[in-house]
């Protein structure tokens, strides 16, 4: 309960502090933002957006911090309302492409480079350490392939993979629903294109 | 429903996300039941590749409320220089745009719309084509005349001139004009020119860099689109032939900066320059660029961008030929656009009827010459006669 209510406290003084400390230039306008207040967009889709960057980086700490990177651009410059705006949308739109960003980084090939060799072997269950290790192969050869492909359609088998339904899809990508399973099979054709040839690369 | 069902709908049919009568029709024709087995077999492997996509996390999410609080806090400690800023001071990092890109902020920059007469030439024209646009991402950067000229500067070190026209020549007449650009320059039956001022030829090369174009989406509040890697450092070359405009009535000297007409000038410049006419004449631009530089792809970003859906703008980059087809996008509210025949072909007249400011722009293309004529007044009829007057 104390925890809850300083969490409370902390929020509030940093709401004041940003209310004083912004310049009003740079303040996003009240009437440039969602219907929903900041706070409510961020309670509700702070979990979903961080498990789909789990799931797309592999990586929980550039999960968050990339999670964190997704509000931040929300809180700082909002998608401009109008009608039909969704701003739910528009969030798993920069996440998942500042996760294909990331996976196209330097730094991140390096880490799926580690986490696909000696980690994997460390955390598998003795039983099983070949398909441990396999399977994260193959995880991380699908991150890259992603992350070389056209941002447009890797965003599409992702946002599909990760559950979301064909009408979920074409609001969140800004498309007709009869649209997404056309994109969709093109998207998989290229997947399957991109994978082939870095798995050739890497032979 | 007799027609059988393509690709996409039998995709769409094993997500069981195809209509009822797509499904109906597909229980009964053992065609598109073969079909939909082949393409079963074919993302099979994908399927598989991508299905850790939708396994659980493994591990909770960080609680909402103390991520939000690292939010705040992260926004206290960040400094004021944004990344935007930050990649404009790195003196180690060259610039870059992508072309649509370009096309899209020379309409709202006045400091880039020096530019605008050479990108909006970046084709081998045949065509025009306006398309209206929101330019929602424009309009985050609109009012913010630092950003504006941070664009600019942006624009401008990203383009390497190869041949640099120099000052425009005064001609005494259409013969010596058509010598000076090497083609044939046409000029009004019935009317008395002011003036003929021919501009040499350029030639300007530009580079991509994506790091860069991406770091001006995500200041103009476009996160949500991304530019492809593929398009990093390619090399665009713009060979841009001599033209000539000739003057009609009081114009503006073209020598003298920010004089010109066009959809842009001030009403001033029309209280000063009523019975202006202008009549520009220049033949295609040529380019060059990596046989692999999807211009289409970079098309759909930019028409996003302008704030187009994914959907529209993937239909309209679908319906043009990007190798022949100059295309202009026109900010809703800003001016109304109708097609005309002129001279024999289909032109675009383009108006901004506003009461202080009224302008107009007559544009079309013919035997690879581009043509237009503009005014600050209302009476485009004008534009048509002369355009239907020329020999």
């Amino acid at each position: 309960m104390d925890e809850i209510f300083s969490q409370e406290s902390a929020i509030q003084a940093m709401k004041t502090r940003k209310a004083e400390a912004v310049d009003p230039r740079t303040r996003p306008a009240e009437d440039s933002l969602s219907s929903q207040p900041f706070e409510d967009l961020f309670l509700e889709h702070w979990g979903p957006i961080y498990r789909l960057l789990v799931r797309m980086t592999g990586d929980p700490a550039e999960a968050e911090d990339l999670a964190l990177e997704t509000f931040f651009r929300l809180y700082r410059q909002p998608p401009k309302t109008g009608e039909g705006t969704n701003t739910g949308g528009w969030l798993y739109r920069v996440a998942t492409n500042l996760a294909l960003r990331s996976i196209r980084s330097a730094k991140h090939r390096q880490y799926y480079e580690m986490s696909a060799g000696k980690g994997a072997l460390e955390d598998a269950p003795e039983s099983r350490p070949a398909q441990i290790l396999e399977s994260r192969e193959d995880h991380r050869m699908t991150r890259l392939a992603l992350a070389k492909m056209n941002p447009h359609r890797a965003q599409m088998l992702v946002l599909r993979y990760s559950g979301m339904t064909y009408k979920e899809i074409a609001r969140t990508l800004d498309l007709s629903p009869t649209s997404v399973g056309p994109l969709l099979l093109r998207a998989e054709r290229e997947f399957e294109k991109v994978y082939l040839a870095l798995t050739e690369e890497e032979k | 429903m007799n027609k059988h069902l393509n690709d996409g709908q039998l995709r769409a049919a094993l997500d069981q996300e195809l209509d009822e009568a797509g499904m109906n029709h597909l229980e009964i024709c053992p065609t598109c039941r073969k079909r939909q087995t082949q393409i079963k077999a074919e993302m099979q492997q994908t399927a598989r590749g991508l299905s850790f996509l939708g396994s659980p996390a493994g591990q909770p999410s960080p609680e909402a409320k103390s991520a939000l609080v690292r939010l705040y806090q992260q926004n206290d400690s960040r400094k004021e220089i944004s990344m935007f800023k930050k990649l404009f001071a790195s003196t180690t990092l060259r610039v870059g745009l992508a072309i649509i890109v370009i096309l899209a902020v020379v309409f709202s920059f006045p400091q880039a719309r020096a530019f605008a007469g050479q990108f909006l030439n970046l084709f081998r024209v045949q065509q025009v084509v306006v398309v209206p646009v929101d330019f929602t991402g424009i309009q985050m950067l609109t009012g913010n005349d630092t950003l504006g000229k941070q664009v600019s500067d942006l624009i401008a070190s990203s383009v390497t001139t190869r041949q640099d026209p120099g000052a425009p020549v005064t001609a005494s007449d259409a013969a010596q004009a058509s010598q000076l650009t090497g083609f044939t320059v046409r000029v009004p039956q019935g009317m008395t020119p002011s003036r003929f001022s021919v501009e040499n030829a350029a030639a300007f090369t530009f580079k991509v860099d994506v790091a860069k174009v991406q770091a001006l989406l995500d200041e103009s509040g476009r996160s949500d689109l991304m530019l492809p890697t593929s398009i990093n450092g390619a090399d665009v070359s713009v060979n841009i032939p001599a033209s000539v405009s000739v003057a009609y009535g009081t114009c503006p000297d073209p020598a003298a900066p920010d004089t010109g007409i066009g959809l842009n000038s001030g009403g001033s410049a029309g209280r000063r320059y009523p019975d202006c006419v202008i009549l520009a004449e220049i033949p295609t631009p040529i380019v060059s660029a990596p046989a692999d530089l999807n211009i289409a792809q970079l098309a759909q970003i930019g028409l996003e961008f302008t704030g187009m859906t994914s959907d529209q703008a993937a239909a309209f980059t679908q319906a043009v030929d990007w190798t022949s087809t100059l295309v202009i996008p026109l900010p809703r509210n800003v001016a109304t656009y109708a097609q005309v025949t002129v001279d024999g072909v289909t032109g675009t007249l383009i108006q901004r009827p506003a009461d202080d400011a009224p302008q107009y722009v007559l544009l079309w293309v013919k035997n690879g010459i581009i043509y237009a004529i503009s005014s600050l007044g209302t009476d485009s009829q004008q534009a048509i006669q002369m355009a239907n007057s020329l020999p």
